[in-house]
């Protein structure tokens, strides 16, 4: 096993635990601030998976953004009602029932899927065994090439809602008018 | 064939025991810097007040901060009673990390770089921006409402100033075209592949010198360094940005509880952010590890100061040269009301910033 090898289990554990355990901590603080390790290491899941402007964005918008934001609104809440959150009180097994069938159905169908396929079998993939990518190349300009050609309308449609939510977020800060 | 084999795995394992070296030489350098930093710092607002500051230990008290960490490394962790002990305990450990991380990819020299990454400029744009991940959980874990109160100023301040700096960085980087950090830094001397344009007409690629550097290549991007500079006081959480920690009013912010060497850690941290910011301003704004010295006629003064050596040099000078403006700001400027402090954010720095990006897209239109 190379060192990559034992990097990439490494990581993908630790994703996978700390994940599992942030649905399944009592303390919501501490799961929150679990989350930033598994949003941490998907961005090192993107990393082997040669895409590592991807990774630094993950880290930019979920670690720098929205991870921030939540972790916000839990300090500006209640202290008390983070300590003894209500639903901590309707325990037991069948409280967990309707999450664990949902969680085994999905696990079933993500099994199945990877029994059942033959990666070999499709012709856009056969087609792209010479056309890979090495961890030196520089993806930005493909990224960027991309964008503006051939994925200029979503970039547009993605950046026109953008402005509409800054118009909103601004909007209802603003005082209201004395009446 | 086991014997190959074997042989293989030592040369593997060379290979990453120079990167393991290769971070522990970085890690001793910023302990040392924090060291020297903090001695630098008494001195220099001693020097501001008109007093001496500290001169016992040693002579002109040069081994006070030896003494300092000393102390620090044989109290004991002393852990409130109704803190997060976990949260409390992984605060300072992330706040440090996420700044020594970005310390990745910045070159020290002509091919002395850590890891030269395609990406190089947003990632330490991004890593350094879990540090405020790092600075809520020590705000949380304390359960003190001081720390929580500053932990919160703090983040409002690092993500609103992270705008007008972000922007400023991007006018830079529009100019040099690649988001490596290394082939900037090439960009700005003698070393350059392409013609190097001082004020964008005289071609000073054979001159090289403080006249290839970015601010010099383009003019308007002495504005884009300066909103970069006040931006990176205000991640840093330094005077005049430094309600956060604002001693009269919150005790001393965030780290209000921590003691030892927790303490010490967040104090690394914040040392290590201030050499981090500025050697980044440095190869994106002031020419990184390329000489101040142009080549005038047959004395080639910029090709004689140009090799790694002479890149550790001129970037560690630099770096200290700004850490220097950054201490002698910090005892000279009265702090900032948090209002101030976001109308200077939104209604100046983010205009000039953006005003300055359109500059950078015109001018690569039509004179690069």
């Amino acid at each position: 096993m190379t060192i990559e090898q034992l990097a990439f289990y490494v990581i993908s554990a630790t994703a996978l635990l700390s994940a599992l355990l942030v649905v399944s901590l009592k303390n919501f603080v501490r799961s929150i601030f679990l989350f930033f390790l598994t949003l941490f290491s998907m961005a090192g899941l993107f990393v082997f998976a040669l895409a590592d402007f991807v990774a630094v964005t993950q880290l930019v918008i979920y670690v720098g953004g929205v991870l921030v934001l939540m972790i916000f609104a839990f300090l500006l809440s209640n202290r008390e009602l983070l300590n003894n959150p209500e639903a901590s009180e309707q325990s037991g097994f069948l409280h967990y029932l309707p999450g664990i069938t949902v969680s085994v159905v999905f696990l079933g169908v993500l099994l199945m899927v990877l029994l059942k396929l033959d990666p070999g079998e499709f012709q856009w993939i056969q087609q792209s065994k010479e056309n890979t990518l090495k961890p030196t190349d520089n993806t930005i300009h493909y990224l960027g090439i991309n964008i503006m050609t051939r994925y200029l309308l979503p970039f547009e449609v993605v950046s026109v809602l953008l402005l509409m939510a800054l118009i909103g977020a601004a909007h209802l800060a603003r005082k209201e008018k004395e009446q | 064939m086991v014997l190959l084999n074997f042989a293989a795995a030592i040369l593997a394992l060379d290979f990453y025991v120079t990167y393991i070296l290769v971070a522990l030489a970085l890690f001793s350098f910023v302990a040392v810097f924090a060291l020297f930093a903090v001695y630098a710092e008494r001195k220099v607002s001693a020097f501001i007040q008109d007093r001496l500051g500290p001169m016992e230990v040693g002579k002109y008290g040069s081994l006070q901060t030896l003494a300092d960490i000393l102390k620090m490394l044989q109290k004991e962790f002393i852990v409130p009673a109704a803190a997060d002990k976990i949260l409390f305990a992984a605060a300072p450990v992330i706040i440090f990390l996420s700044v020594y991380m970005g310390f990745a990819t910045l070159p020290w020299g002509p091919d002395i770089v850590p890891s030269a990454l395609n990406i190089g400029v947003f990632y330490v744009f991004a890593i350094v921006s879990v540090e405020s991940v790092g600075i809520l959980m020590a705000g949380w874990g304390s359960n003190n409402k001081y720390s929580l109160l500053g932990a919160l100023r703090s983040v409002a301040q690092v993500v609103s100033y992270e705008i007008p700096a972000g922007i400023a960085i991007i006018s830079a980087v529009m100019i040099s075209q690649t988001l490596d950090l290394q082939e900037i830094a090439i960009k700005q001397g003698v070393l350059s592949s392409e013609s190097v344009k001082f004020l964008g007409f005289w071609n000073v690629k054979e001159i090289g010198g403080f006249l290839s550097w970015n601010v010099f290549q383009a003019p308007h991007l002495i504005i884009a360094y300066v909103i970069y500079f006040i931006a990176s006081l205000a991640e840093c959480n330094r005077a005049p940005f430094d309600i956060p920690e604002a001693e009269s009013e919150l005790v001393s912010g965030f780290h209000t509880e921590y003691s030892g060497m927790r303490f010490a850690f967040i104090f690394l941290g914040e040392y290590s952010m201030m050499f981090l910011t500025a050697m980044f301003g440095v190869v994106l704004f002031l020419g990184g590890w390329n000489t101040v010295l142009p080549n005038i006629g047959d004395l080639h003064l910029a090709d004689w100061t140009t090799g790694p050596f002479w890149g550790i040099f001129w970037i560690v000078s630099k770096v200290f040269l700004i850490v220097g403006v950054q201490m002698w700001l910090r005892w000279t400027l009265p702090r900032l009301k948090v209002d101030q402090l976001m109308s200077l954010c939104w209604k100046i720095l983010t205009p000039l910033a953006f005003f300055c990006m359109l500059i950078s897209g015109i001018w690569q239109l039509v004179i690069m």
